[in-house]
């Protein structure tokens, strides 16, 4: 059968630069358009995309809203807030560990590492799977506009390797980057709050996973971030999570204990919770409700209002320790605020809104969907970097203190927090052994005193000093953190101006060795993805032929010779045989063959149709 | 490991560019034209002053520091670089880190005296550790009840002490500060004597920032 191939001579696509909100419990885009941020969403779907990944049996992964559904029958091959994981180490994970469900390992370089199906994911690999879901899902919405690079945003308080993990994870995906912008500040930009001539702002971001508050100034359109403060471990999930404690004890002496650890219950008592949560932001009270009759586990238990905001209460009171420690580090008063932006789901819940608005004597901008504000204020942000708007400009700040390890491990802060990036800090090293000539030293992010209290972010070492004397060399070492807040170190010998080379070290994160093999496997997953595809479509060919075949079996057993005959029939079982095969050669193989013990038979039938045709015809006729 | 803190060079103003190398125009900072937008490259150091386009002076105005920041920044922040090349964007990130520091060292009253002392060719924080003979009799006295306090438990007699302490304190700051100002204002000659004594009042605000950051985290909590 021939295919008439449609060559359409279109013009390239169209080439479109997006804002990416990477969440830890949905994703989503949205791009710039006729002057405002709109959500990128297919007709008739939602915008959020849940940031789930799921393995099938057969190795293969599945992404977004299908994961999720998998995941109350499938948890122990369903991952959920991969943010969490993002640059950190296991040590990092204690209070997640024991909820996951899947084996967690980390290398030597502390990278953490997912297992699942046999399969070893490492968490920047599965962030790119849930960032090439939102592009296709965002291709979908511009008619096949190509995605050409991205703003994403990270919280405010993401450290250097959370935010270098970001970044390689958008290359793995095949984004170009062209900023990283924190969450909260993005959200200011989405209320366009610019559009006032001066005030204060604070962002209250209380998402999924995370807590984080910025506290802005805006002066003619320039943002700046004074200070921001938040809780990597402070966010809906925790609410649940009360919820779920509170389930557990109902349950407790009614069920045997070993069932609390088992994955289905806990997936569903997670489920449970979230829905008990979302109803009791509209309603007085709320059933959690549980049944999983082959775990034995049966549970209706009304909560009300009063009893979930006692549940609450010691969460949003970390979240406003946040905000204090915020307004003193910005030397504000909460009388000084001007506005405040709400951001997050959990922001929905009516306790936390009271709150809020009782701490700042303020009510909150709820206009906008907050699931959907970040997303916005990153395509506003991505207009500005692609030149389209000049009128605003954020000037953002690091999160957290850069310094190096001395002699007896004290830090010597070299950046401190909430200065406005970018920055740089030059620092003089020297030697104290004659004709030394490397120095090694140990960069570390944190506020504590002692750089065992702080998160590494690399140990580097300076190499290629020249042979002098003992505390003759002077090194001077720039560090500087750029305005996505990522670190670069660059060296020199400044008396005989030799530059020094940094090897560096990376924690928690993927050297760029790394990156490229993961691409490369990438590259190979996608032939074998196209070889699957290949061999779904040999097989459901080889069963269209058959059917064919088979129905004109009794024609070819009158008409061809017995041989002809013979060579079909063992062709027809070869076929049948290769319908089951995982192998794509031998597939392609038996339709071939198929394919070619079929010609006479064709043959024949051919004949008849003409013969049919041509039927009292003259010749002349034809 | 050894890492010896370097002081912050002082750039020399004549080594910096003031007129636009591209349209001639006059420039308000060395680091890019205002009025054709070109980035320059200065070959030497840039004092704070300078990049913000401030006369050099103790006494500033602190909203018209923060709109000449703005200002500055919307000639060279990265932000509307990022679509330029490499080389660019480089210059864009240097330039803007410049600014950044420049801003911070004018917008801390301390930083700010210190980079004039030490311009002046007063002596450094470790060249002259001494802090004011009046001063150091009342810190006993403070450390004392700093130390009982933090000791304590939240509400007893010696952490409610702490209260009025943190007021004293902001109190002597606000003090040191104004000398430092009077003795600044308007600049002493280069050298001259009373550089060591605002050397050693500014040793005293950082004792007395210390203290005030350690009853500012026994009040709101520990800091994550």
């Amino acid at each position: 059968m021939g295919y008439i191939e449609l060559n359409v001579l279109d013009n390239a696509p169209r080439r479109v630069v997006i804002g990416i909100d990477l969440g830890t419990t949905n994703s989503l885009a949205a791009i710039w358009r006729d002057g405002r941020p709109e959500v990128l969403r297919v007709e008739g779907e939602p915008a959020l995309v849940p940031s789930a990944i799921n393995v099938r049996p057969d190795g293969s992964l599945v992404v977004g809203r299908a994961a999720r559904a998998l995941a109350v029958d499938d948890p122990e091959h369903t991952v959920f807030s991969v943010k969490r994981f993002m640059g950190r180490g296991l040590s990092d994970l204690d209070v997640d560990l024991a909820s996951v469900p899947f084996k967690v390992t980390e290398t030597e370089s502390k990278l953490v590492q997912i297992h699942l199906r046999g399969r070893v994911f490492t968490p920047q690999e599965l962030s790119a799977f849930i960032l090439r879901a939102v592009v296709q899902q965002a291709t979908r919405a511009l008619d096949g506009a190509e995605v050409a690079s991205a703003v994403i945003t990270v919280p405010a308080y993401f450290d250097d390797a959370q935010r270098q993990a970001t970044r390689d994870a958008a290359r793995l995906a095949g984004i170009e980057v062209l900023r990283i912008v924190n969450e909260p500040t993005a959200a200011s930009l989405a209320y366009g709050l610019d559009q006032k001539k001066e005030g204060t702002v604070v962002v209250f971001d209380l998402g999924g996973g995370t807590f984080d508050v910025s506290i802005l100034s805006i002066d003619d359109g320039v943002f700046q971030v004074l200070s921001t403060n938040g809780d990597t471990h402070l966010g809906g999930d925790d609410i649940d999570r009360a919820l779920i404690a509170l389930a557990q004890r109902e349950l407790a002496g009614r069920v045997d204990t070993s069932v609390f650890s088992h994955a289905t219950y806990q997936q569903a008592v997670r489920l449970a919770a979230e829905k008990c949560k979302i109803a009791l932001s509209q309603d007085p009270q709320a059933d959690l409700a549980l049944a999983l009759p082959e775990l034995g586990v049966a549970l209706r238990r009304t909560v009300t209002r009063a009893e979930f905001e006692a549940l609450m209460e010691p969460l949003v009171e970390r979240a406003l320790a946040c905000c204090r420690r915020a307004l003193d580090d910005a030397d504000l008063e909460a009388s000084e605020i001007d506005e405040v932006v709400l951001v997050g789901g959990s922001t929905r819940i009516p306790y936390v809104r009271r709150r809020v608005e009782e701490t700042f004597g303020r009510v909150p901008h709820t206009g906008l969907n907050p699931d959907e504000v970040v997303a916005l204020g990153a395509a506003a942000q991505a207009e500005v970097l692609m030149g389209g708007r000049r009128d605003i400009l954020l000037m953002d700040v690091t999160p957290l203190s850069l310094g190096i390890e001395t002699v007896g491990g004290a830090v010597a802060k070299l950046i401190q927090r909430n200065s406005t990036v970018p920055c740089s800090v030059k620092e003089g090293f020297t030697t104290y052994v004659d004709g030394q000539s490397g120095i090694d030293f140990h960069v570390v992010q944190g506020e504590r005193e002692l750089a065992r209290d702080c998160r590494t972010l690399g140990r580097f070492q300076l190499k290629g000093i020249p042979p002098m004397p003992a505390g003759m060399p002077r090194v001077g070492v720039k560090f500087h953190i750029d305005a996505d807040g990522l670190l670069t170190v660059t060296a020199k010998e400044e008396s005989t101006g030799t530059t020094a080379s940094i090897e560096v070290k990376p924690m928690h994160g993927l050297a760029d060795g790394d990156v490229d093999r993961m691409l490369t496997e990438s590259y190979e997953r996608a032939k074998e993805d196209f070889e699957e595809r290949r061999r779904i479509d040999l097989v459901a060919e080889i069963g269209t032929m058959l059917r064919h075949t088979h129905a004109n079996l009794g024609v070819a057993k009158a008409r061809l010779d017995r041989e002809t005959f013979e060579d079909l029939v063992d062709a027809i079982a070869a076929a049948e045989a290769a319908q089951s095969s995982q192998d794509l050669p031998a597939v392609q193989a038996a339709r071939d063959a198929l394919d070619r013990a079929t010609i006479p038979l064709a043959a024949v039938l051919m004949d008849d149709v003409v013969k049919e045709a041509v039927a009292g015809k003259r010749l002349s006729e034809l | 490991m050894s890492a010896s803190h370097e002081p912050e060079s002082v750039g020399d103003p004549v080594a910096v560019p003031h007129a636009c190398t591209t349209c001639g125009a006059g420039l308000e900072t060395p680091l890019a034209c205002g009025d054709c937008g070109t980035m320059m490259t200065p070959s030497t150091e840039v004092s704070p002053f300078s990049v913000i386009g401030l006369d050099v002076a103790y006494d500033i105005d602190q909203k018209e520091l923060a709109q000449r920041v703005r200002k500055v920044a919307r000639l060279v922040h990265p932000d509307f670089f990022a679509a330029a090349g490499p080389t660019m964007r480089a210059l864009a990130e240097a330039h803007g880190a410049r600014l950044n520091e420049a801003h911070e060292v004018l917008r801390d009253d301390v930083r700010r005296a210190d980079w004039i002392v030490r311009s002046l060719g007063g002596p450094s924080e470790e060249q002259e550790r001494q802090m004011p003979q009046e001063f150091l009799m009342e810190v006993l006295e403070w450390n004392e009840v700093l130390d009982e306090g933090a000791s304590a438990p939240p509400g007893s007699t010696e952490r409610l002490a702490l209260t009025p302490l943190e007021a004293e304190l902001a109190g002597q700051r606000a003090q040191a500060l104004r000398e430092v100002t009077a003795a600044l204002t308007p600049l002493p000659s280069p050298g001259a004597p009373a550089l060591v004594d605002v050397r050693r009042t500014l040793n005293a605000i950082r004792y007395l920032d210390r203290a005030l950051r350690r009853l500012r985290d026994l009040r709101v909590g520990q800091p994550s």
